[in-house]
């Protein structure tokens, strides 16, 4: 029973943890936005965490570049399980504009699983609230297959 | 056989009412008030009440990383002092006419029990072996000190006007001061009382750690300070000890200011415990939180001790000379 409880209300407090992986800014302003007045994610449970400790989903938003690469892989070994991935932007799914440029690695998912991508550039607002709650659900399975 | 039954009654205090059970689920409760209100003043929809007992059990059902530079044994232990402490003070608090614990010297009691939460946060952050917790670490320490006088003085306003009532100099018994204001009213009604009330409305959110006064978990400047390295179960309990100081404080408030108002029955008065320190809450953590910036730790530590402390000041010396 106790299982359940928490499983129950892992998909009710999900706090996200955004890495910046060379993104141009776009993403991150719409991510911000999305904790405003006016869309207000906080309703759903969703908070920005400072410590990728504290995180359950990471929001990663950029093209990857070789620069950010170790950083990005190093940040998301850190979040304890159960975690979900989120890829924000068309950039690290492509490489958006970037793509075939020298200095990027991406896209994200050759290096580590990804649970949901929201593509756009930037992503609306509408969308980017979607693939989170989407992130939740899968995030609450996982629990449920936890011991 | 009166010993196991009182035994089983000092259990009861301890682990139900007022001990953990009213703890967890009081504190949890005001601190989804907390954050409900915050986003309704800021005109968002805001999370459901509950949201702090959901992230609770989240936080239990997360895997527990110990980072390889911890010393394990203190970081893992030092979330339970702070949340044993707090529930310690939460037994000397009376709940108007009822007090689990009573002694001659409770308020210093209380003093000292007030630190152990936040020295276990140190502790713990400082076992961490993380740099950030290092930052986290100093700013908590100076968040103590600017504390610690203004609250000093606070108490010592009270002591005075009720030991100097009922002829014995300074009154540190929490219980005497619930049953004297059981006779003469709520000291908040005295006039030499309202700067020291203030002054202790304007402490709550500083020693709680609340918004304008968090420089030591500054989540955006420095990965939330002392909490750095904390994840899953141990995370959980100091986020609960962090809800449950905020009604150890504001029932402290009301036992040194509102007594009076109880009605005899305990059930209702802890319902009405309750509900002024969710009045309390809201007015003086929700409402500063909604429209305020962080502080530098500096600003900190001369807000408290200049324009706080000298409020307490005030009402001490007009305690002192009977008014
Ligand atoms: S997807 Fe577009 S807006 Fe987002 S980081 Fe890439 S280029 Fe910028």
């Amino acid at each position: 029973m106790f299982k359940r409880l928490i499983a129950e209300r892992t998909g009710k407090s999900p706090w996200l943890f955004h890495i910046n992986a060379g993104s141009c800014n776009g993403c991150d302003i719409e991510l911000v936005s999305v904790l405003t007045p006016r869309y207000d994610a906080e309703r759903l449970g969703f908070k920005l965490a400072g410590s990728p400790r504290h995180a359950d989903i990471v929001v990663v938003t950029g093209p990857v570049t070789k620069q950010s690469l170790p950083r990005v892989l190093r940040a998301i070994s850190q979040v304890p399980e159960p975690r979900c991935i989120v890829t924000m932007g068309s950039c690290p799914q492509s490489g958006n504009v970037f793509r075939g440029s020298y200095s990027i690695a991406g896209p994200l998912s050759k290096y580590v699983p990804v649970d949901v991508d929201v593509a756009g550039c930037a992503p609306k607002p509408e969308a980017i609230i979607d693939g989170l709650t989407l992130a939740a659900k899968i995030l609450k399975e996982k629990r449920g297959r936890m011991n | 056989m009166t010993i196991v039954i009182d035994a089983l009654q000092y259990l009861g205090y301890v682990l139900i009412f007022p001990g953990f059970l009213f703890c967890f689920l009081a504190g949890m409760l005001l601190c989804g008030i907390d954050r409900k209100l915050v986003a309704k003043m800021q005109k968002r929809v805001g999370p459901p009440i509950l949201q702090p007992f959901y992230d609770f059990f989240k936080l239990c059902g997360k895997e527990t990383i110990i980072p390889a530079a911890a010393e394990r044994n203190t970081f893992m232990l030092s979330p339970l002092v702070g949340l044993a402490a707090l529930v310690v003070i939460q037994l000397f608090i009376p709940v108007f006419g009822f007090t689990a614990f009573s002694g001659i010297g409770d308020i210093i009691v209380i003093l000292y029990l007030l630190l152990v939460p936040a020295l276990a946060m140190i502790l713990g952050g400082a076992a961490s072996g993380s740099p950030y917790a290092g930052v986290g670490l100093s700013r908590e320490m100076v968040t103590i000190i600017s504390c610690e006088l203004p609250l000093v003085l606070v108490l010592l306003a009270v002591a005075k006007t009720v030991g100097g009532a009922i002829g014995t100099g300074l009154c540190f018994s929490l219980s005497q001061i619930a049953e004297y204001q059981e006779v003469n009213g709520s000291l908040i009604t005295k006039i030499s009382m309202l700067p020291a009330a203030a002054a202790m409305l304007l402490l709550i959110p500083g020693e709680t750690g609340s918004h304008p006064f968090d420089a030591a978990e500054a989540e955006t400047e420095i990965c939330e300070g002392l909490l750095a390295e904390y994840s899953g179960a141990p995370l959980g309990v100091f986020k609960l000890s962090h809800a449950v100081k905020m009604l150890s404080l504001t029932s402290l408030f009301v036992a040194l200011f509102l007594g009076g108002l109880g009605t005899g029955i305990l059930a209702l008065d802890a319902v009405l415990l309750f509900l002024l320190c969710a009045l309390i809450t809201a007015a003086s953590i929700s409402f500063v939180h909604a429209f305020t910036a962080r502080l530098k730790i500096e600003q900190i530590f001369k807000y408290y001790w200049t324009v706080v402390s000298l409020l307490a000041a005030v009402s001490l010396a007009l305690a002192w000379y009977g008014l």
